[in-house]
């Protein structure tokens, strides 16, 4: 095995990122024919891709290496896998749009937004670094949030949208929270990490054994599992993190195809594939993985079932492929929750087997619909006719998805049926339960793979207009993936000696293995003839059988779209209520929520944190009245004494003033006051900065002052009462962090500047304020002048908006 | 405004104002030895032209010191957009005294600084001076001091209008 060059990973993930930016020039100038120049962006990455093949192991570029920071890369089976489904469904997918999208709105966003998405989808597979994983993982929500919208007009779209973004992005940040508990305990195994492989072999999934035990002694091994379960589970649309899914169909249907069934979705799981090494011991048969086979199984099949059900139930095409799409991701899951080998088998088979024949069957599904003019299953039929060769495409891969021989679905599922018949036969008990599942739910997926499949044959129903032949750009494409369902469900070792050998090997198994025909009549073959021969019975009966799971779902909380749609309510209309108490349009409204905010906040904070006061002595020492030992910041001098008291005043005199004028002065006596005990504190930087700035605050009040309103607050007891707290509040806050933050003896780093090597001779300035602001940190005053100058331009923009009368 | 102001006013800002102003470029240049910076000279320099405003309204310094006459149609003073350039020019100036550090080797935002003792071609001691510092840091500062001014005199001056 050679290594991997990292300038082909690099070229790989940055080129469809490169050529999206290029889209809009490109459109310029070829049009519509722009698809064929991503179809070749993708074709390039496709060689790129297949150019590692062979390759395995860890190449990365390092960015920070003090804080180990670094863009890692990882070729393995699994992710060469991924890598194929992407880049070669990308090249068919974007040929295909070519025809589809003629004469579509807003195609630059389109090619562009899935170019973006084969990039992420492809950093995705690659990174090696949970942050860059995060990250990926997060850009193919947003391109595929921007897809699902594709059509701006509809509210059906920008609903679908929303759901799907709310739903896949929530999910991420469970995995997220995931994420850090692993970094944090990879600090136990050996130095904190980041990277799940690193070429010196301290990556967390390459201490597996080390990493787990570490979970479980820190107690973190179920929680970790479930928050990465759930980022799992809402990318890959398990139960009951679905309803995204069917909802998602709203974007236009080479999207559906590449996005919602070959690859998005199977970043979930990619995922569970990818950490399947962590959680499951090496050797572990059956359900001995813990935790993770209860949760993966279970899910898994559940999610299997349940979805293929409701794709009976479906009353459109693109509905019955979505529901289906999850229904197998639920098959994929469950496979990689078996531990051993046939659990590792089952997944990385099916992976492979479901891109294959649900991406031809929603091309097929794209050309039915463009072409017949309707997606309504009621309204199809006899399609055989007119459509010849896509009807022949679909009749292969809707018996592959049935898992009817000699296609390739035949094989994954029967590995299922055999994990779960294992599974069943070691533990025994209610575990016999999983065989009997996994054979319930695959009826329902043979019953609406044969609805599918029937829409080509039969009586053509006379509201069926004229259907026309799709242009050849839309029809090789899918012949190609039903070629690959046939040729595979001939000879299985062929894809598996390609790819989905590594994929296994990667995901938990051991070198790679191969599969024939079966030869005796094993318990999965009779599971396999059971399913069929159910379901050629149970098809008989399809209508009573979709309505009554029609009547069933019209109940409500039995659907999941309730929970969403009602959370999603109360969350917008808890927005409505707190936005005009919180910003009811008067700044001190605004003023009291910041300080309060700030204040509890930092309360809070400080009583987390346990601290304690420092005694009194510190403190009077600190602030110069009493001196405890050592040098002394200086003592209580009867000048000191007299300004503060003529803060105090002033003050007093501020709350107290009659007119706005009176206040203000008021208010600038003790700012100057305050520039005066600088001057007293041999602070003289600081007293002309606060002298300068109180003159300017002095003279932007002069400016405004007519433009007050007369009178603040009224004679409304309540609102003095809750001012009269809040500014205590405050005080007290900011009181006890002067106290704290000065206990924490700050001579010692002033110490440091005050050393003539460090200002005079390093950085050549005899003032050490200055000398701070400008050289040693003079990144943070760069920040900090950034922030002045964006504060100037919020202004001018408030300001131009409220001329243009945006404001409400 | 011009006219709720009193002669004495006037009289005393026409004195007072370049008396600010030459304070802060001297506060400016000396300080990185001595108590100053852009920071304090930046809201310095503000507070002058902010006299202007009050005692002499704001078109003053638009038509009587920089001869420009306002357009109608204008409804924010044109001289926002100089102000405008004023804080950009800063961020850059900061900016670019930083890359310079990155182009010669250092790294980013490193300071350094020279002491000129004598002019080219001479042996002889700068007159007065003795010698000069040359700090890089300076470069960095007026940066500083451009954003403050343009930034704070924009807020200024579009809140002015109003």
């Amino acid at each position: 095995m050679t290594e991997p060059s990292i300038a082909v990973l690099l070229a790989l993930v940055g080129l469809p990122f490169l050529g999206a930016a290029l889209v809009p020039a490109v459109y310029r100038v070829l049009g519509e024919r722009t698809a064929y120049f991503a179809a070749s962006v993708a074709a390039i990455c496709l060689a790129l891709v297949a150019s590692l093949h062979g390759t395995h192991g860890t190449a990365g570029v390092e960015w920070v290496p003090s804080l180990g920071v670094a863009l890692r890369f990882h070729v393995d089976g699994l992710s060469l896998l991924i890598g194929y489904l992407a880049t070669g469904i990308g090249v068919l997918i974007l040929t295909y749009s070519g025809g589809y999208m003629h004469g579509e709105p807003s195609q630059p966003k389109y090619y562009a937004a899935l170019l973006a998405f084969l990039g992420s989808m492809l950093g995705v597979a690659f990174v090696a670094d949970l942050i860059a994983l995060f990250v990926f993982w997060e850009l193919t929500s947003v391109s595929s949030f921007v897809l699902i919208g594709h059509y701006r007009d509809d509210p059906a779209s920008q609903y679908a949208a929303r759901k799907a973004m709310l739903i896949t992005v929530a999910g991420g940040l469970f995995m997220l929270v995931g994420f850090v508990l692993l970094v944090a305990v990879s600090g136990d195994v050996g130095p904190a990490t980041f990277a799940l492989f690193t070429a010196d072999g301290t990556g967390m999934l390459q201490n597996a054994a080390a990493m787990r035990d570490a979970l479980s002694g820190a107690g973190l091994l179920v929680p970790v599992l479930l928050l990465l379960g759930l980022g799992a589970a809402t990318k890959s649309a398990q139960v009951p993190f679905h309803v995204w899914l069917p909802n998602a169909m709203e974007a236009p249907t080479p999207v559906s195809a590449f996005l919602h069934s070959a690859t998005m979705v199977k970043a979930g799981v990619y995922l569970v594939g990818r950490f399947r090494p962590l959680f499951v011991p090496k050797g572990a048969v059956d359900l001995g993985a813990g935790p993770w086979s209860e949760l993966f199984v279970a899910l898994g099949l559940a999610t299997m079932t349940i979805m293929a059900i409701l794709a009976v139930a479906a009353s459109d095409i693109k509905e019955l492929l979505a529901y289906s799409t999850a229904s197998h991701l639920g098959l994929i899951v469950a496979g990689f929750g078996f531990a051993g080998k046939l659990g590792a088998e089952t997944g990385a088979f099916h992976i492979f087997n479901h891109a294959a024949f649900k991406a031809a069957l929603f091309l097929v599904a794209g050309i039915v619909a463009h072409e017949a003019g309707t997606r309504r299953i009621d309204e199809l039929g006899g399609l055989a006719e007119d459509l010849p060769v896509t009807a022949a495409v679909a009749v292969v891969a809707s018996l592959g998805m049935a898992g009817v021989p000699p296609m390739n679905g035949f094989f994954s599922k029967e590995l299922l049926f055999d994990a779960a018949y294992h599974a069943a036969e070691h533990e025994g008990g209610v575990t016999w339960l999983l065989p009997a599942v996994a054979v319930f739910g695959s009826v329902f997926t043979f019953l609406y793979s044969i609805r599918f499949l029937m829409l080509f044959f039969g009586d053509k129903p006379d509201t069926l207009g004229e259907v026309h032949r799709p242009p050849l750009a839309m029809v090789a494409p899918p012949v190609l993936l039903g070629a690959i369902v046939v040729v595979v469900g001939l000879v299985p070792n062929l894809a598996i000696d390609a790819i989905v050998g590594d994929a296994y090997a990667a995901s938990g198994g051991k070198a790679s293995f191969s599969l024939g025909y079966p030869t005796s009549l094993k318990p999965p073959v009779l599971m396999s003839i059971a399913t069929i021969a159910l379901g050629v019975v149970a098809y008989q009966f399809y209508g009573p059988i979709r309505d009554g799971i029609r009547r069933l779902l019209a109940v409500d909380p039995l659907s999941a779209n309730t929970y969403y749609d009602g959370g999603v309510e109360g969350l917008t209309a808890l927005g409505r209520r707190t936005v005009p108490v919180v910003q009811s349009g008067l700044v001190r409204t605004y003023a009291a929520w910041v300080v309060g905010a700030f204040a509890a906040l930092t309360l809070a904070a400080y009583a987390a944190a346990g601290v304690s006061l420092p005694g009194v002595e510190t403190v009077a020492y600190d602030l110069g009245v009493a001196t405890v030992s050592g040098p002394t910041l200086g003592s209580v001098t009867p000048a000191v004494a007299v300004i503060l008291a003529l803060a105090c005043v002033a003050v007093v005199a501020v709350s107290r003033a009659p007119s706005h004028i009176a206040g203000v002065l008021a208010l600038s006596i003790v700012g100057f006051v305050v520039a005066i005990f600088y001057i007293l504190g041999s602070a003289p930087d600081l007293a002309l900065t606060q002298l300068v700035v109180e003159t300017l605050l002095l003279l932007v009040f002069l400016l405004v002052l007519d433009k007050l309103p007369e009178f603040y607050g009224g004679d409304d007891r309540g609102v003095i009462a809750r001012d009269a707290v809040l500014s205590g509040v405050v005080g007290v806050t900011v009181f006890l962090s002067v106290v704290l933050a000065t206990a924490a003896d700050p001579p010692k780093i002033a110490a440091y500047f005050t050393q003539e090597a460090t200002t005079v001779d390093e950085a050549g300035g005899h003032n050490i304020v200055n000398v701070v602001l400008v050289d040693y940190r003079a990144l943070d005053t760069l920040g900090e002048i950034s922030v002045v100058a964006m504060a100037a331009i919020s202004v001018v923009t408030l300001i131009a908006m409220r001329q243009r009368g945006e404001s409400s | 405004m011009n006219d709720d102001t009193t002669v004495i006013a006037r009289t005393v800002t026409r004195i007072v104002v370049p008396i600010i102003l030459v304070t802060a470029i001297a506060l400016l240049l000396r300080g990185h030895n001595l108590p100053g910076g852009g920071f304090i000279a930046g809201v310095l320099t503000t507070t002058a032209v902010g006299l202007m405003y009050v005692i002499f309204g704001l078109d003053y310094l638009e038509e009587e010191i920089l001869h420009r006459r306002p357009t109608v149609d204008d409804i924010r003073p044109p001289i926002a957009a100089d102000y405008r350039a004023m804080y950009a020019l800063g961020l850059t100036t900061a900016l670019v005294s930083g890359l310079v550090a990155v182009a010669v080797g250092a790294q980013f935002l490193d300071q350094g600084f020279i002491y000129v003792k004598s002019l080219p071609g001479s042996k002889a001691p700068l007159p007065l001076y003795d010698k000069i510092e040359v700090a890089s840091a300076l470069a960095f500062d007026v940066g500083v001091y451009f954003v403050v001014v343009g930034a704070l005199l924009t807020i200024l001056g579009v809140v002015g209008a109003e």
